[in-house]
């Protein structure tokens, strides 16, 4: 196969993903365009921190969706797991590893909560945590008196505001953090020429050779120029070394693991998956335990980034999350979708929100365009799927 | 049939009710390896819920199970899969978004040490069965959802064979096939009757069964209505199913 062959057969092929990659692209390309400092370090690491914590709920999200359920509670679940952490250790003066534990633990017991109703009761996961958004939001309230805690300060605060810099030294770049990055570029592309490897190992046809440099080149060079950014102004924020490891971690929980094959099975066909011996119950117990400790995590990221609890906090994040999975290529019937679409859907959330608001439209105005967006995304989705069942 | 073999599997007086609908009552049957029994009957004969019983899907409220022999329970379709029984259900047991790897060991899924897929083992193996079967399709990486209706059905077919059973239960497998696709499940039957299984084939196709079937058993209204050779004729069949001719009328 040539390289032109090739390259046309893949964005056919993949022309939902393809798709989601170019509108990113031409986004970030409009806004930096319009406003020069868009792609400036100091932007560039706010658009990390602020948005880290949807990214990380839309990872979870992303696995409901896919089983077939969604989670309208995870806002709630934010502010609530950040009262508890808050009540502790501003309140109470714990340490700030205390506040980060019984959060997550709020948020397992949370997941279970909401598990158990939808895989053992057999409640629709849209009803139970429709009841656990005005539940935890409740008890948001109760935890924290009706009233904001703040300040964390301290360690905890360092968890969504910190950063990583001049551990190796460097004249105004930090080198630890371009090393960070080199090594992940090069872990990157080790691992796409191993899959390529074992591909042609096993006969599956690959894309031609300078395709496959080409692209792991611009990676590469994209990736690196984004560490850069980031390492001449405030260096490696921690909060996207959380995201990063839990990029991964999830990537092979959902593409590689039996649990993450068992979670598209049961989102394409449940009877069928439930024939073929796939525990079905407990694949849709564990995803809402999941989900609950990942709204811990970024319950977490949020109050430090907020540095204090406050009891309308997360209001609308469950939004978000889910904007960014169906933008990302979630299906809404469920068996379909990936964690990096649904980070790519958020992050155009966030490019969108930032640049709009560099630009200074109007939150409104702000609030029309996602949801045209939104719309936009699943009617191309659905218009891409009438015509591939046409072309069969 | 060599008369006095233990068959693989022996149902013994099965009955099943939902609610006031007798499904079955007193059926028996038995499969004897490298054989294959054809389920013919009505519609609402009773065939599905007998097949649903053999995969353990349903449980039977009365009746004795036995293979080679001894007595089992079936509490379960992943205790019918661990006894050696898979099946292909009429209503289509299989994941569209995913490809054709992933259904074949759905349920079943070979994985390391770290509890992550061995995709590469799962590929050899799939691509050697399907050959063993002569199925055809793109790729094994092709998702179900762009294969056509007789592939799925080979796929399904395939992926009984995983995990050594040795009983296959095959519900109405060439319904809604073209003539050429049916020409190819049978051949897929025929081989899998070549590995030594014994294969349960329901279907209202009578020159289908009388193309593959060593044995034809009738059902009809939920009991045991006439066995007849593989070769016996269309009109001897057809008269057990619909009652013609019957002791009791
Ligand atoms: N889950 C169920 N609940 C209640 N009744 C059922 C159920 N499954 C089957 N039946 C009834 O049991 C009887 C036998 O059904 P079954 O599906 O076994 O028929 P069949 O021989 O497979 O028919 P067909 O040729 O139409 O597939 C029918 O009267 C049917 O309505
Ligand atoms: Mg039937």
């Amino acid at each position: 196969m040539n390289a032109i062959d090739s390259l046309r057969d893949m964005i056919t092929r993949n022309m939902r993903q393809s798709g989601i990659m170019v509108a990113f692209v031409a986004i970030v390309a409009f806004f930096a365009i319009l406003n020069p400092n868009f792609l400036s370090p100091t932007n560039l690491t706010n658009i990390v921190l602020q948005y880290s914590y949807i990214l990380i709920l839309a990872i979870g999200m992303l696995m409901i969706i896919v089983a077939g359920h969604i989670d309208l509670s995870v806002g709630s679940v934010v502010a609530l797991t950040g009262a508890v952490s808050a009540v502790l250790v501003i309140r109470n003066g714990m340490p700030w590893w205390v506040g980060v534990l019984a959060a997550i633990a709020v948020g397992l017991l949370v997941g279970a909560w909401q598990g158990f109703w939808v895989a053992y009761v057999g409640i629709p996961g849209f009803i139970v945590t429709l009841a656990g958004m005005l539940l935890f939001r409740g008890l948001t309230y109760l935890v924290l008196n009706n009233a904001s805690l703040s300040p964390f300060g301290g360690n905890y605060y360092d968890v969504a505001n910190g950063f990583l810099n001049g551990l190796l030294g460097g004249y105004g770049v930090d080198v630890f953090t371009l090393v960070i990055f080199g090594i992940a570029v090069v872990g990157y592309g080790v691992s796409q020429w191993r899959t390529r490897r074992g591909k042609i190992a096993y006969q599956q046809t690959v894309e031609s050779l300078p395709l496959f440099v080409v692209k792991l080149v611009i990676v590469a060079a994209v990736v690196m120029w984004f560490g850069y950014q980031l390492a001449s102004s405030r260096g490696l924020p921690l909060v996207l070394i959380i995201l990063a490891a839990l990029v991964i971690i999830y990537g092979l929980v959902t593409q590689r693991s039996v649990f993450g094959r068992h979670v598209y099975a049961v989102g394409g066909n449940r009877h069928a998956a439930e024939l073929s011996g796939v525990k079905v119950k407990k694949v849709y117990f564990w995803i809402f335990v999941n989900m609950g400790f990942l709204a811990s995590v970024a319950g977490v990221v949020y109050s430090s980034r907020m540095n204090g609890a406050q009891p309308s906090a997360g209001n609308m994040f469950e939004l978000d999350a889910i904007a960014a999975c169906f933008i990302g290529g979630a299906s809404t019937t469920g068996g379909v979708g990936r964690v990096g679409g649904a980070m790519i859907g958020g992050l155009i959330m966030a490019v969108m929100s930032n640049g709009m608001q560099l630009m200074g439209v109007p939150q409104s105005m702000q609030q029309v365009v996602k949801g045209l967006v939104l719309l936009l995304a699943v009617a191309f989705d659905i218009w891409n799927k009438r015509r591939a069942s046409v072309v069969r | 049939m060599t008369p006095g073999r233990t068959p693989l599997l022996a149902l013994r007086q099965i009955s099943k009710n939902f609610g006031a609908v007798e499904a079955l009552v007193g059926v028996d049957l038995d499969v004897h390896a490298h054989e294959v029994v054809a389920l013919v009957g009505d519609n609402g004969a009773g065939k599905s819920t007998l097949a649903k019983v053999i995969a353990g899907v349903l449980q039977p409220d009365s009746g004795l199970i036995e293979m080679d022999g001894a007595p089992v329970t079936l509490p379960s379709a992943s205790a019918a899969n661990r006894l050696g029984v898979a099946s292909v259900f009429q209503d289509l047991a299989l994941c569209e978004n995913l490809d054709v790897t992933a259904n074949v060991f759905l349920g079943r899924e070979m994985y390391n040490r770290a509890g992550l897929l061995q995709e590469g083992q799962m590929e050899t193996e799939t691509r050697a069965l399907l050959r063993d079967l002569t199925v055809r399709v793109p790729s094994i990486r092709t998702p179900l959802r762009h294969l056509s209706g007789g592939q799925r059905q080979a796929v399904a077919i395939a992926r009984t064979v995983i995990g050594n059973p040795r009983i296959v239960v095959l519900d109405e497998p060439t319904a809604a096939l073209s003539v050429a696709h049916t020409a190819e499940v049978l051949t897929h039957i025929e081989r899998l009757r070549g590995m030594g299984l014994g294969v349960i084939l329901i279907s209202h196709n009578l020159n289908d069964v009388r193309a593959v079937a060593d044995r034809v058993e009738v059902l009809r209204h939920g009991r045991n209505n006439g066995s007849f050779r593989g070769d016996a004729s269309h009109e001897e069949i057809l008269a057990a199913i619909t009652g013609a001719g019957s002791p009791s009328l």
